[in-house]
């Protein structure tokens, strides 16, 4: 998975998307691919936090070896949009202007998408980097996000967004480059918005390939013995609750799982030891 | 008068499930009680009894005091439009193709439709009690900023500057200091669907007084709610928690308590425990760090935003009944939820 050059990592929220996403990008930089991290959708601090930053900025930051940052402004997004992509002159991107495109970009269908991720697309495209990584929009969204470019294609026929929207298709759908990770839990709703995005997929070809990650799922005890006290107290939790995510881990029977991580103190923490997880993994 | 109680959190943090709990509860104790959710999780409707809810309040067939319900943003934006336009405008409104991906994605609206809903239910007086598990976008804190969000896009000067104040045909269209966004529109959009755009917000424009009157309505509900916040002592939903503390929105009120979900007995901190099994007293001590590192955010974070704290125990697994649901709030430590209502 690591030789992709764009991977998009989306789950419900509270599954750990942010995490995994960080997560991959370490695993990336550990084996020495120049990685970029980025935050797709809210204000980054999410993605930042599980990579030791407070904040993430528009401009690439690094965070370690190999590793930089930047979350997407969606203004900002939208000015670089406009003058990289579409070629307008500077003078045409003045501030009143562009925000008045911004209320209007956030009514039209797809826009806001179309510039996100065409601001995406276009770190995998400069080649800068030999891996992009997105923590990527909630399940919910994948449809627009990943769509956006199919979307705008139907909308506008010709113009500008039109040329845009091909070379995106085009990434997203070549099997050797981009790559869409589902992060689930094994819980009855992250389970089921997994597989309807599953479903969602099979008629939609936004992406290429795709793969499922399984968080927090707990080790099985090999021992049936009951155990004494406080011990015999933590072994039923323990089989109760491995039982449950059986049931749940069923339903997604081509997965990748990663482990609960027991008193894992911070965000950085759980990046660590879920990139130390993912190494034997996806490697 | 109708009593509020809005239950906040990040995502996946067991919201919904603590919010039918208080109901269960509250229902049980004699209060007329109706509990709003946004999320439709199946097997929490059938603890609840029903097949599945609906955005008509329904009635809980074993717990005759308790009512059930799902906001739905799109199909409330709808009503919200029918609500605050004229008919011939809200026809027009819901019928243009661009209103269902607007309706998706003005940063506020899904939000302002869930608490525009949740508040009229709360004026209707029909219920003692109205539990409002609130939908999870940035920790909780979007459902109280959402009316002056909403009101700030329709009002705004920039659409008032778009759509040319209140003279009608006098569009910026026509305005030569908005020929660059014009430019730019017709780069990327192609004119067509600009003038779909530009029409839409014109539409959406004549809400405006209605969604302000209606803000300040709101506004004054959220303030006199009392608020829960759930967590799970994981660092992105303490994160979001915090949030909440830190930019705790001027309608809102200082959290009552702030609710642990899957918290680990006390008893197995710093615990030693001898088992004949090895691998039974490494589990135990695996969960013994974990609960370990729970009490010690518990404590700081209560101390750090002096606030109550209330632990609910780690289910085995998730409620499946009414009984199983109020058993949650019983067996509680910490501050008790039966505050809420006594």
């Amino acid at each position: 998975m690591l030789d992709k050059r764009f991977i998009v990592v989306s789950g419900k929220g509270g599954v750990g998307k942010s995490a995994v996403a960080a997560a991959i990008a370490k695993s990336a930089a550990r084996a020495g691919r120049n990685t970029l991290a980025l935050s797709m959708v809210g204000n980054g601090m999410g993605l930042g936090a599980h990579l030791g930053m407070t904040t993430l900025e528009f401009k690439p930051q690094q965070t370690e070896p190999n590793l930089h940052a930047l979350s997407i402004d969606r203004s900002k997004a939208l000015v670089e949009y406009i003058q990289i992509q579409v070629g307008l002159p500077s003078y045409a991107t003045f501030t009143p202007a562009v925000r008045a495109f911004d209320v209007l970009a956030s009514t039209a269908p797809a826009i806001r998408e179309i510039v996100t991720m065409g601001k995406v697309l276009w770190e995998v495209k400069t080649g800068h980097w030999d891996l992009v990584v997105a923590d990527g929009p909630p399940t919910g969204q994948i449809g627009s996000f990943l769509g956006a470019a199919n979307t705008m294609a139907n909308l506008v026929s010709s113009g500008r967004v039109a040329d845009q929207s091909k070379w995106m298709r085009e990434i997203q759908m070549d099997p050797t480059a981009t790559e869409l990770v589902l992060v689930s839990v094994p819980e009855e709703l992250p389970t089921s918005e997994t597989i309807e995005a599953l479903e969602w997929l099979e008629g939609h070809p936004v992406v290429a390939s795709r793969s499922i990650f399984a968080n927090r799922v707990l080790p099985r005890l090999e021992t049936e013995a009951a155990g004494t006290g406080l011990a015999a107290d933590a072994a039923s939790l323990h089989r109760s609750l491995t039982a449950e995510q059986a049931i749940w881990l069923e339903r997604l029977p081509t997965r990748l799982d990663l482990p609960f991580l027991f008193g894992a103190e911070s965000a950085t923490v759980v990046a660590d030891r879920l990139a130390d997880a993912m190494g034997a993994l996806v490697s | 008068m109708t009593a509020a109680i809005l239950v906040t959190g990040g995502g996946g943090v067991g919201k919904t499930t603590v919010s039918a709990a208080i109901g269960v509860a509250a229902a049980r104790r004699g209060l007329t009680t109706l509990v709003l959710t946004v999320d439709p999780a199946r097997r929490l409707a059938n603890a609840l009894g029903l097949a599945e809810l609906g955005a008509e309040p329904s009635k809980v067939e074993e717990e005759p005091l308790l009512w059930a319900a799902m906001l739905d943003a799109t199909s409330s934006w709808e009503a919200i439009a029918r609500r605050h336009a004229d008919p011939a405008v809200a026809d027009r409104l819901v019928n243009n193709d661009l209103f269902e991906a607007a309706t998706g994605q003005f940063p506020a609206s899904q939000s302002y439709a869930a608490v525009e809903e949740a508040t009229a239910f709360v004026k209707q007086g029909k219920w003692d009690l109205v539990v409002v598990d609130t939908p999870p976008s940035a920790g909780g804190i979007e459902f109280f900023t959402a009316p002056a969000n909403m009101t700030d896009l329709i009002g705004g000067r920039l659409l008032r500057w778009l759509t040319g104040g209140s003279i009608p045909g006098r569009r910026f269209l026509f305005d030569r200091a908005a020929r660059p966004a014009i430019r730019i529109a017709d780069a990327v959009l192609g004119a067509g669907l600009f003038e779909r755009v530009t029409q839409f917000l014109m539409d959406l424009r004549t809400t405006y007084d209605g969604i302000a009157a209606s803000s300040a309505e709101i506004d004054r509900t959220l303030s006199t709610a009392q608020t829960l916040i759930v967590t799970t002592a994981d660092p992105t939903p303490m994160r979001e928690a915090i949030r909440f503390f830190r930019d705790l929105p001027t309608n809102a009120q200082h959290p009552t308590s702030v609710i642990f979900n899957r918290s680990l007995p006390v008893a197995w901190v710093e615990a030693t425990t001898p088992d004949d099994d090895p691998e039974l007293a490494a589990n135990f001590a695996r969960w013994s760090t974990e609960s370990a590192r729970q009490h010690r955010l518990r404590n700081q974070f209560s101390e750090r935003y002096s606030t109550e704290v209330t632990t609910m125990e780690w289910q085995r697994t998730a409620p499946t009944d009414l009984d199983s649901l109020e058993a949650l709030l019983t067996t509680a430590g910490g501050y008790s939820l039966e505050n809420l209502w006594s």
